[in-house]
C-alpha cells in the first residue's frame, strides 16, 4: 500500500506558474527525493500531495484512488515539516498521541502506539517533556513520531533537516533511511541539498521552475544526467562544462589553443560536460590541455583544487590529497574520455 | 564607592517619582482612615487617629444604600462586558488573521469604533434599550460594554493568532483536526497570555465605565463607579470625604487583585519550541 501518482498536475499563485504540468510515481516503499533550486516548486509539490494545497488541474492518485479533491487527514498521509511544527502547549506524548486522539482511537491503543513509536525513537524518557525543553534533534524527532504513529500510507517530508546543525543532520539522516529500512513506507522527500538527496534516495526527481527536468535513480542522474542543469545540480563539486566548442568529428575545438580529443561521439555536441574526479594532474609536457593552479582547497583524502586553463577558464578537479601543489603552478590536465558528457547549445544531452 | 552614591541616587529618585504617581491613591487611602473631625483638622497625609468608622459606614446597608449591590452588578457587567468580546472576537480574529476576512473594511471599522466618542451611543442606545426592557439591568449595561471593548479584543487577537505559526495549523489539519479543533485546541491554548491581557484589560474597562452605567440604570442594576457617587453626600450636609474616600478604596480592589493576580499570565509567550530551534 502507498502508491502516489501525480498526473498532469499544475498550480498557480496568481500569474506565476509554481507548477507547470508535473507528472510523476513513488511506488509502493520507494524513496523519492525532490531536489531542485530555491524556488523550483518542490515544497508547493509535496504540499499539493499533502492537501494542505489544492491543484489547479490534474489529479494525485494514492493506491489507484483519486484524492485531488480530498481533504489532508483524508489522503492518509503523514508529514514532517521543516520548522517541526510541535504544539507547544502539549507534552511530547500529547504530541505524538494527537492524531490519535482527534480520529477517536480508544486510549488503550493511543497508549500502545504513542509508546511503541517513542521506544522507535529513542524518545521515551522524554514524553512527559514540552518541546521547549527538547533539543533540535529531539524535536524534529518529535515530529517524526507524530507522522508514524499513525501508520500512514506514505510520509512527506519538507526540507526535515535544515534547521539542524551539520553534524546533527548527518546523524538523523541516517536514522530516517533506517526509519525507512524498517517502515518500508513509501516517502516524499523535499530538500535542497544534493547529498540527501543521493544519499536517501531511491529515485530523484530534479525541478527546476516548476518543471520535471529528470527522473532516476541516484545513479542514473549521476552517470547520465539529461540536461546540464541536472548534470551541474547533481554532483558535488559539480560537473565543470565547458561551452561555445565545436566537434570535428575527433576532437572537440573550444579556441585556438584548447582543443581535446574525444573521438567518436553521435550528433553535433557544443558543450562538453567533465566530473571533477574524471580529470587528472599530469606532466604539463605530456598533455594537450594546460593550466595553473588558481586555487586548491585541502580536504584531508582529497584536494579540490581550481585549475585556470588559458582561454577556457577555471576547471574544477578533485585531486589526491597527498599532491602537493602550489598555488600558480602548471599542470596538465588529462581528462578521462570515457567518462564525458556532451550537450548541445539548448543544454540537452546529445 | 561612586557605583553606591548613584545607587542612593537612583533610589531617592525612584521613591520620589512613584510618590508623586501615587499620590492620589496614597491620599485616598489616607482620608479613607480619617474621621470627619481629623480631616478638616489636619488635611494632610499623616493618619493620627486611624479608623475603620468610614469603611463601617459604607459596608452598612440600608434602604437607600447597598455596596453589595453595587459590587455584584458591576462584577456581573464587567464580565458579561470582557468575556462577551473574547468569545465573539476569538473566532473572528481567527478569520481576520488566518483567511483574511474583513481586513480591507470589517477590521478597521470595528477597531476605530475605539476612537469615537462614547457619547454618541448614548441617545440611540437608551431608545433601544426601553424597547427591548434592558435598561436597568447589569446584562443591558454588559452587552454595552463589551462593544467598548471589542475593538482592542479584536486588535489584539489578531495580532497574537498573526504570531502562532501557520505550520501549526497545518500540522494539525495534516492530524485531521477540523477547524474547530484546531481553534479550540491549538490556537486558544497559545493565545492564552493574549486572552488574559483582553480579559483583564477589558474587565478593569467595564469595572471603571461611568457613563454607561449613569445612564442605562436607576436602581436595580447601579454598578460601583456610580453606587459609589451615592456615598459622597449621603449623610447629607456637604461632601463626607472620608466616606467618599472609603468607599473609592472598595471599588478600586477588585481590578487591582485581579491585575496583580493576572498579571504574570500577561508577557508570557507560548509558542517556544513550536518551530525550529
Amino acid at each position: 500500500m502507498g502508491t502516489i501518482e501525480l498526473k498532469n498536475v499544475k498550480k498557480s499563485f496568481g500569474t506565476t506558474d509554481v507548477i507547470k504540468d508535473v507528472s510523476l510515481i513513488a511506488e509502493e516503499g520507494e524513496f523519492v527525493v525532490f531536489v531542485g533550486p530555491s524556488g523550483c516548486g518542490k515544497s508547493t509539490l509535496l504540499r499539493l500531495i499533502s492537501g494542505l494545497e489544492e491543484t489547479d488541474d490534474g489529479t494525485i492518485h494514492i493506491d489507484g484512488e483519486d484524492v485531488t479533491k480530498l481533504d489532508p487527514y483524508d489522503r492518509n498521509l503523514s508529514m514532517v515539516f521543516q520548522s517541526y511544527a510541535l504544539y507547544p502547549h502539549m507534552s511530547v506524548y500529547e504530541n505524538i498521541a494527537f492524531a490519535l486522539r482527534t480520529a477517536r482511537v480508544p486510549k488503550p491503543e493511543i497508549d500502545r502506539k504513542v509508546r511503541e513509536a517513542a521506544e522507535t525513537l529513542k524518545l521515551t524518557s522524554y514524553l512527559d517533556r514540552k518541546p521547549k525543553d527538547l533539543s533540535g534533534g529531539q524535536r524534529q524527532r518529535v515530529a517524526i513520531g507524530r507522522a508514524i504513529v499513525r501508520e500512514p500510507k506514505g510520509f512527506l517530508f519538507d526540507e526535515p533537516l535544515s534547521n539542524l546543525d551539520a553534524a546533527l543532520r548527518t546523524q538523523t539522516r541516517i536514522e530516517i533511511a533506517k526509519l525507512h529500512k524498517q517502515l518500508g513506507s513509501t516517502m516524499i522527500y523535499v530538500t535542497h541539498d544534493q547529498i540527501e538527496a543521493m544519499t536517501l534516495a531511491d529515485k530523484i526527481v530534479v525541478l527546476k521552475d516548476g518543471q520535471v527536468m529528470q527522473i532516476g535513480s541516484p545513479k542514473e542522474l549521476y552517470a547520465r544526467p539529461n540536461s546540464t542543469f541536472v548534470a551541474q545540480f547533481i554532483g558535488s563539486p559539480k560537473m565543470n562544462l565547458l561551452p561555445n566548442g565545436s566537434y570535428d568529428g575527433q576532437a572537440m575545438q573550444f579556441n585556438k589553443n584548447v582543443k581535446i580529443t574525444v573521438g567518436s561521439v553521435q550528433g553535433k555536441p557544443t558543450v562538453l560536460g567533465v566530473r571533477p574526479e574524471d580529470i587528472t594532474l599530469c606532466d604539463p609536457e605530456a598533455s594537450e590541455l594546460r593550466a595553473k593552479v588558481a586555487i586548491y582547497e585541502f580536504h584531508g583524502a582529497d584536494n579540490n583544487v581550481f585549475v585556470d586553463v588559458p582561454g577556457l577558464g577555471n576547471l574544477n578537479i578533485r585531486a589526491d590529497g597527498k599532491l602537493d601543489l602550489k598555488d600558480g603552478q602548471s599542470v596538465g590536465l588529462k581528462v578521462d574520455t570515457s567518462q564525458i558528457h556532451y550537450f548541445d547549445d539548448s543544454g540537452a544531452r546529445v | 564607592m561612586k557605583n553606591r552614591k548613584s545607587n542612593i541616587f537612583r533610589w531617592v529618585v525612584f521613591i520620589i517619582v512613584a510618590f508623586i504617581i501615587n499620590f492620589p491613591v496614597i491620599s485616598t487611602i489616607s482620608a479613607s482612615l480619617k474621621s470627619a473631625a481629623e480631616i478638616s483638622r489636619s488635611p494632610g497625609l499623616f493618619v493620627s487617629e486611624p479608623t475603620l468608622q468610614n469603611f463601617a459606614v459604607i459596608l452598612e446597608v440600608t434602604e437607600r444604600l447597598n455596596i453589595f449591590a453595587y459590587l455584584q452588578n458591576s462584577l456581573m457587567a464587567s464580565l458579561i462586558g470582557s468575556i462577551l468580546p473574547i468569545m465573539l472576537c476569538f473566532p473572528l480574529s481567527y478569520a481576520v488573521a488566518r483567511r483574511g476576512y474583513g481586513t480591507n473594511v470589517i477590521f478597521p471599522t470595528v477597531v476605530n469604533l475605539r476612537a469615537m466618542p462614547l457619547i454618541i451611543f448614548a441617545i440611540p442606545l437608551y431608545m433601544m434599550y426601553q424597547t427591548l426592557g434592558l435598561l436597568d439591568t447589569p446584562l443591558g449595561l454588559g452587552l454595552v460594554l463589551a462593544v467598548v471593548n471589542l475593538p482592542l479584543a479584536l486588535l489584539l487577537l489578531v495580532n497574537a493568532i498573526n504570531d502562532v505559526p501557520y505550520e501549526l495549523d497545518e500540522a494539525a489539519r495534516m492530524d485531521g483536526a477540523r477547524i474547530f479543533t484546531i481553534l479550540i485546541k491549538i490556537v486558544f491554548p497559545i493565545c492564552l497570555p493574549a486572552l488574559a491581557t483582553v480579559f483583564i484589560f477589558s474587565f478593569i474597562t467595564a469595572w471603571n465605565e461611568f457613563l454607561f452605567g449613569l445612564m442605562l440604570t436607576t436602581t436595580k442594576a447601579v454598578p460601583m463607579t456610580v453606587g459609589a457617587s451615592f456615598f459622597f453626600s449621603s449623610g447629607g450636609g456637604g461632601v463626607q470625604w472620608g466616606v467618599a474616600a472609603a468607599v473609592i478604596v472598595v471599588a478600586s480592589l477588585p481590578p487591582v487583585v485581579l491585575g496583580i493576580l493576572m498579571y504574570k499570565h500577561i508577557s508570557r509567550s507560548m509558542t517556544a519550541g513550536a518551530v525550529k530551534g
